[in-house]
């Protein structure tokens, strides 16, 4: 009985903590002249893994800057919580960084992180939740160091702890792994599984489409419109795939692209 | 507020006349000055920070160069030679938002378009001081140029006090947002910093502090102070915290020794001269140990 209770009660966290829905219902958005998305249609499920993939100018970044309220864009993008909001985590692209800046990596979390000057020393809970975030990444005995004297990829496992805190309940990250190396990218596969058990909804932007296939609830594929969504290993097959990065997929008759695609096919 | 101050120039008075302190201290308005850099060089020092860390530096030399634009309208509409604020103040500000303003719609680099500004404001400024030495002894500007102790006021350290307050409340208040801010824009907004706002009241910021140590260093040189000692800073430390600690430290010696020697050494320099060659030295010897100490260089090569 109490054990019953227990799970109950476990149960009715998860779902008053889980992540919100997010719907975008025909967002279209355009840069001076230049139309960037065309009426997307797209519904993020709570709790979800959900990848974006397309080709560079498809639209992904863009997609998310919308979502962010980066980019002004047309249609509504609603989110929906299943409780009272709660946080959104955003784990930008790879961070140019002045690398002569004086800071250690505390000092720039709690810039991010907290209102007290960052010159002075962070109270020690703040320091507490920043080292045990750098933790999570990997990076906990790094706390002192130098930003400048990190490697690019640990660099970046910075701004995900960024993204940790305050623990989100919608996270979106943009091409994390672009600048990881292979212990970052072990440690960002964990993450992203930890994430998912706490029922967390991820957005999440990607090249590496074996990584999508490994971790992702659900994909989608853009290039200016919606091309495809759903399971990653249905949808991500290798015509699919080489139609998505060719560069006008839309424009061109079936059959034609097809028989090029082939010839990229025989000729890789 | 009054009183205290008195009681403080009598004490150092005093002293400096049983020989504990410099014997140019003797003089009351040695101890103004004094006073002066001491409220004044803090405050530049902090805000120098964020000025090197938000690559501001030329924009900030800029809205310093303004100020003798500003100097000189304001004589020529008839505010007193030794303080017109109103001008000063005015123009300024006018000059930082509009560049401000500018950058953001003209889509020009920041550099290009200071030193379209500059150059304008520089122009405008030769020319109204020029119509102005038919009228005036022009050597009286010398002390709005190149700062004069001398005619530092109680009213001075009053409105100095006031400006350092209001400028070092937002600051220490928006630190980290300003930081924040010219890491990654867009992660700032994503954490509700309100970006756009941020960079007028930098704008507004750096002006009042100029404004302000205009009588100090003089409105050619004031912009260097909010860039030296941050520099100076910037090569020696490893943490946040000494880059702020150092770099107001490195401000107060430069502000307290360019007042100091030229009158200990009787010395017919101008203050604001000094306080920057000292600055300068302390820069000097910034480079100097960080390459003899390997420590300081980090693991960066």
């Amino acid at each position: 009985m109490n054990a019953m209770n227990g799970w109950f009660k476990r149960g009715a966290e998860a779902i008053a903590a889980a992540g919100p829905q997010v719907q975008f219902d025909q967002v279209s958005l355009q840069y001076g002249q230049t139309r960037v998305l065309e009426r997307i249609d797209l519904t993020l499920s709570s709790a979800e893994v959900h990848a974006l993939v397309g080709p560079n100018g498809g639209g992904k970044s863009s997609l998310v800057r919308g979502l962010l309220g980066l980019a002004p864009h047309r249609g509504t993008i609603k989110l929906e919580w299943p409780g009272s909001p709660g946080q959104i985590g955003y784990v930008p692209q790879a961070l140019e960084f002045d690398r002569s800046l004086p800071m250690s990596v505390i000092d720039f979390l709690a810039a991010m992180q907290t209102r007290r000057p960052a010159f002075l020393r962070p109270a020690r809970r703040q320091r507490q939740q920043i080292v045990d975030a750098l933790e999570r990444v990997g990076l906990g005995s790094k706390a002192e160091r130098r930003m400048g004297d990190l490697s690019g990829g640990e660099r970046q496992r910075v701004m995900m702890a960024q993204g940790l805190m305050p623990e989100p309940k919608l996270l979106i990250l943009d091409e994390p792994m672009a600048a990881l190396d292979e212990a970052g990218v072990a440690i960002f596969e964990a993450l992203i599984g930890e994430l998912k058990a706490e029922g967390v909804t991820l957005l999440w932007v990607e090249h590496d489409l074996a990584a999508v296939r490994r971790l992702a609830d659900r994909v989608t594929g853009l290039n200016r419109r919606l091309l495809f969504s759903g399971d990653p290993a249905e949808e991500l097959t290798p015509e699919r795939v080489l139609d998505l990065f060719s560069s006008h997929p839309t424009q061109r008759p079936r059959k034609v692209q097809q028989r090029e695609d082939q010839k990229e096919v025989i000729s890789g | 507020m009054a009183e205290l101050f008195e009681v403080f120039r009598v004490t150092v008075q005093s002293w400096a006349e049983a020989g504990l302190l410099p014997s140019s201290l003797a003089y009351g308005f040695a101890v103004n000055a004094l006073l002066a850099g001491v409220i004044i060089g803090p405050v530049l020092g902090l805000l120098g920070t964020l000025v090197v860390v938000k690559r501001h530096a030329f924009f900030s030399e800029a809205v310093g160069h303004s100020a003798m634009t500003g100097v000189a309208i304001g004589i020529l509409l008839g505010e007193p030679y030794s303080g017109p604020y109103g001008a000063l103040f005015g123009y300024c500000l006018l000059f930082g938002l509009g560049l401000n303003y500018l950058r953001n719609r003209t889509g020009l680099s920041a550099d290009t378009l200071i030193g379209v500004f500059l150059s304008m404001s520089l122009a405008l400024g030769a020319a109204v001081l020029l119509v102005l030495a038919g009228r005036i002894n022009v050597h009286i500007l010398e002390n709005v140029l190149f700062g004069s102790i001398l005619t530092v006021s109680g009213v001075d350290i009053a409105l100095l006090a006031v400006v350092a307050l209001l400028v070092t409340v937002p600051m220490v208040l928006f630190y980290n947002r300003f930081m924040l801010a010219s890491f990654n824009p867009a992660l700032a907004q994503v954490r509700q910093v309100p970006v756009k706002a941020l960079d007028y009241l930098f704008v507004i910021l750096v002006t009042l502090v100029t404004v302000a140590s205009v009588k100090v260093i003089g409105a050619i040189l004031v912009g260097a102070l909010l860039v030296i000692p941050a520099a100076a800073a910037k090569i020696l430390a490893t943490s946040l915290s000494r880059f702020v600690g150092l770099s107001m430290l490195f401000s107060l010696i430069a502000t307290l020794c360019g007042i100091l020697i030229p009158m200990e050494m009787e010395l017919p320099i101008p203050s604001g001269a000094a306080i920057i060659l000292v600055a300068g030295s302390l820069f000097l010897l910034s480079v100097l140990a960080r390459s003899l100490l390997p420590g300081l260089r980090g693991a960066v090569t």
